[in-house]
């Protein structure tokens, strides 16, 4: 079974991409943050990571650095409520950048290409 | 007999000495010998001018009518012998060849026997000869011939006095001519009352019917001065023809003519030269001598003569008139320049105490048109707009009708009389426009007279404001003509003469540089509220933008609700049977959610893309930053990085922009390098003609760009598989233009590609600090952004 961290400091939020994704056949791992998150990954043999931006303690932007730093092999999803850090060039180093929308279908879609083969 | 001889002495010396006039004497002188001698008739026969002939002067008998004059010529008969011999001859008629030889003598005496001869001559000269003729046979014996002899030799002084006395007559005479001519030279020095002096008393010692002289100026031809007098006959040829061709009579140059007009009358000229040193030459020409019986008479050589003479003292007396003239017109002028300048000085100290334009204008007009000022009729000045390429009236004014009494200074402050409305007046600046537009055009004052049109100087001044005569001075400044000043007599109708014109000319310099001084004032006053505006503005746009961030932060707080509304609805309507009452209900929330979520991304990722996320940075810093995201592809092409960082100030940027231009530039250069390489990168500052720049080269050792695509690198729609995505250096290059920087390349093939970009440094990031590499930026920063 293919492992997703999902990390967002919102509850319902995770509480919504954790159903979803276990719909679809994943483990999922959760973290309110991305010191929590980094925690994960280290444990973890992860397939791949779902990172809010705005997060407390330590946001997406320092911990997909981090992620890429220790598992550069690792896709990590940036999903987020912020459009315009798509032009922040530190987000480039994403697989992917998606504005976070109620419906999860291209959300879903993409996890399922990453994790295809 | 003795006392007969001394009363005869006696007689003679009485006579000869009386105060009679020498002819009476002579005529008592011939009757006393008559007397004396007891001989019928005693006759006198003089000399000639000629001195060919003697002709019978005087007889005993009285005076001589018509039929009785007698000539002989030198050497003929008793008489011409005598005068050749100088000897005293007695001949009887009975003598051969005496009647046929001395046959006019019968006239008067026709029955003579005796005939004495006896010269009248001194040592040198001889004047004439005495005749005794009587009836009888007479043998004059030598008492008497002595008596001839003394009587003749007596005779001769008292005509040689007579002859220098007559000499000195004319000299006197000649003389007093003259002193007269000097006496009227020497009265005036004013050159047209000397001239007139001239040609009057010319004419009346000549006794001619009119005079004229002319002088003219030998380089140029023209006529300096001339002056008439009297009649002066058309068909006489002009003063000018008479000379230089010289007459070709020896003897001082003169010139000598006469022609016969259509009345059939003779006309006569006599002409001489004057001589004066220089330039100048000139003609005194003299017109038909007078005489009482309305006939015109030649000039004859004592008239030339005192004419050549006359001429000497006009000249003197001509050239002393000029230089007096030239004196005094210079003294005059001097005293105009002088009185100019004071005024002109006056106007200018008072155009300096106002920037106002509108104010200076008023000034300007004052001077142009005050009494005091510089008098002119009316004025009007025009300045030049250079956006449509026009002249265009800026304002006009007439000379008060009651002149001001105050003080210049004082005058020029007080408000125009009468304003001339010059506001709809626009002269288009080309050639073909006249005078007002050449003046411009060719930066030259023009002086216009409706007589003297100059070809294409059309008169352009409209309706009222036509002048038959104006001056048109261009306002100059560095070289550049910012307008023209007008001026005209035309109210008066007095004549523009050319010294105002020089006048008008520094006056127009001054008001230039008063004008110019008061646009450029304006135009700064213009520019500070112009800044004040913007200052506003931007302090507007920044409440505006902080406004956005406000709404933007609440937006995003707004979305990740949304989104847990949203995507727990439909895992609800998934679950809800299609049947089911709620299943309505949950689509309902899901439509409203997406439509919430459609309204945030309409205002939130197009209008957030807009923000920008200017700050005052640290470009060394920057440069780090970025490494660090490209070492993985650093480290993975064995590249080795060299840093040569100066200390910058800060630099007023897009910091995420720039962090871009770099990462592009040094994932570029991580793909040029696939095999490893050096990747140098240097910052320095760079000064340059418009202020500092923070200057970053990032070189590689790539090999270097082929030419083909050297020239497309910053192409955004050109890639190639061995350099870069192609986009990269397009983006690059916008934001550094975004930023008023500059990116150029240096290709070196077989080594490698080198990337220079230039930043200008804010003004305001060059303040130092202490302790600090430079303050941040001030209340002029642009607005800023939302925050990570
Ligand atoms: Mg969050």
């Amino acid at each position: 079974m293919k492992k997703i961290l999902v990390a967002d400091d919102e509850m319902s939020i995770r509480l919504l991409y954790s159903e979803e994704l276990k719909e679809e056949g994943y483990e999922v791992y959760l973290a309110a943050n991305g010191r929590e998150a980094l925690e994960i990954v280290e444990k973890i043999p992860l397939d791949l990571v779902i990172l809010d931006i705005k997060m407390p303690e330590m946001d997406g932007i320092e911990a997909l650095r981090q992620i890429k730093e220790r598992r550069p092999d690792l896709p990590v999803l940036l999903s987020t409520a912020y459009g315009e850090y798509r032009q922040d060039f530190a987000t480039w180093a994403s697989d992917e950048y998606l504005v976070k929308s109620s419906d999860l279908e291209d959300l879903k879609a993409m996890v399922k290409r990453y994790l295809k083969e | 007999m003795a006392s007969d001889r001394a009363a005869f002495l006696t007689q003679m010396v009485e006579v000869l000495t009386s105060t009679v006039s020498f002819g009476e004497r002579l005529n008592n002188m011939v009757h006393l010998l008559a007397r004396h001698l007891k001989v019928d008739l005693a006759l006198y026969f003089a000399l000639d001018k000629t001195k060919e002939t003697l002709f019978l002067n005087i007889s005993s008998q009285g005076p001589i009518p018509p039929h009785m004059r007698v000539e002989f010529p030198l050497g003929q008969g008793v008489v011409g012998e005598t005068a050749v011999t100088r000897k005293v001859r007695v001949v009887h008629r009975l003598q051969p060849e005496a009647l046929s030889a001395n046959a006019p003598l019968e006239k008067l005496h026709p029955n003579f026997h005796t005939l004495a001869a006896f010269p009248v001559a001194d040592d040198n000269f001889l004047y004439g000869v005495l005749v005794l003729l009587d009836k009888q046979d007479r043998t004059f014996g030598a008492a008497e011939r002595q008596s001839m002899q003394l009587a003749g030799l007596m005779l001769a002084g008292t005509l040689r006095q007579a002859i220098v006395q007559e000499e000195a007559k004319k000299r006197i005479a000649e003389l007093s001519v003259l002193f007269e001519v000097g006496k009227a030279l020497s009265a005036t020095v004013e050159l047209d009352e000397l001239l007139e002096r001239i040609v009057s008393t010319t004419a009346k010692v000549i006794t001619a019917r009119g005079a004229a002289l002319e002088i003219i100026d030998r380089a140029t031809g023209e006529t300096r001065v001339s002056s008439r007098y009297g009649q002066i006959p058309a068909v006489c040829p002009a003063l000018k023809e008479m000379f230089p061709r010289p007459a070709k009579t020896t003897g001082p140059p003169h010139f000598e003519t006469q022609s016969v007009d259509a009345d059939g009358r003779t006309h006569y000229c006599l002409a001489v030269p004057l001589t004066f040193k220089g330039q100048l030459q000139g003609t005194l020409c003299v017109y038909d001598k007078f005489s009482p019986n309305e006939v015109y008479l030649p000039f004859d050589p004592e008239n030339r003569q005192l004419l050549i003479t006359m001429a000497g003292l006009i000249v003197n007396a001509i050239e002393n008139a000029l230089t007096f003239q030239q004196v005094e017109d210079l003294a005059e002028r001097n005293e105009r320049m002088v009185q100019n300048l004071t005024v002109l000085q006056e106007i200018s100290q008072v155009l300096l105490t106002t920037v106002q334009e509108e104010r200076l204008l008023e000034m300007i007009l004052q001077g142009l048109t005050l009494e005091q000022g510089l008098g002119f009729d009316r004025g009007v000045v025009l300045m030049v707009d250079e956006a449509s390429q026009t002249l265009t009236g800026a304002k006009g004014a007439e000379r008060a009708a009651q002149p001001s009494q105050a003080a210049l200074p004082a005058a020029l402050l007080s408000p125009l009389p009468q304003e001339v409305p010059v506001a709809d007046w626009q002269i288009p600046l080309r050639p073909d426009q006249g005078a007002l537009a050449l003046a411009v055009l060719k930066k030259r004052p023009y002086h216009y007279q409706e007589h003297l049109k100059e070809p294409g100087l059309p008169a352009v001044l409209p309706g009222k404001l036509a002048a038959r005569e104006f001056f048109v001075v261009p306002l100059i400044v560095k070289d550049r003509a910012t307008g023209v000043i007008l001026v005209d007599n035309q109210a008066s109708g007095r004549p523009l003469e050319s010294e105002p014109l020089n006048v008008l000319n520094m006056f127009a310099s001054q008001a230039a540089l008063v004008l110019e001084n008061a646009h450029l004032y304006s135009t700064i006053e213009a520019n500070n509220r112009e800044l004040l505006l913007i200052r506003e503005r931007m302090l507007e746009s920044d409440r505006l933008a902080a406004l956005s961030s406000l709404a933007s932060g609440m937006a995003h707080e707004i979305r990740n609700p949304l989104v847990s509304i949203g995507g727990f609805a439909r895992r609800i309507s998934k679950l809800v049977e299609e049947t089911s009452p709620l299943r309505g209900y949950v689509e309902v929330i899901q439509e409203e959610v997406t439509r919430l979520e459609k309204l945030l991304r309409e205002i939130l990722d197009f209008t957030g893309e807009n923000l920008s996320y200017y700050g005052d940075h640290d470009l060394v810093k920057l440069i780090e930053d970025t490494l660090v995201l490209v070492q993985r592809d650093l480290d993975a092409a064995n590249i080795k990085v060299v840093k040569e960082f100066a200390p910058l100030p800060r630099l007023h940027c897009d910091h995420r922009q720039i962090k871009q231009v770099f990462y592009n530039l040094f994932s570029n250069a991580c793909q040029a390098m696939p095999h490893g390489g050096t990747l140098t990168i240097r910052t320095y500052p760079l000064e340059k003609e418009d202020g500092l720049y923070e200057a970053i080269t990032v070189t590689d050792t790539g090999g270097g760009i082929p030419m083909e695509v050297l020239h497309n690198i910053f192409n955004p729609f050109f890639s190639t598989k061995d350099y870069g995505t192609g986009l990269g250096l397009a983006i690059a290059q916008r934001i550094v233009s975004r930023h008023y920087g500059q990116i150029e390349v240096n290709n070196e093939m077989g080594k490698g590609v080198t990337f220079l970009i230039t930043l200008p440094v804010a003004k305001y990031c060059l303040v130092k600090d202490a302790g600090q590499n430079a303050v941040p930026a001030s209340a002029l920063k642009a607005p800023k952004g939302g925050r990570r």
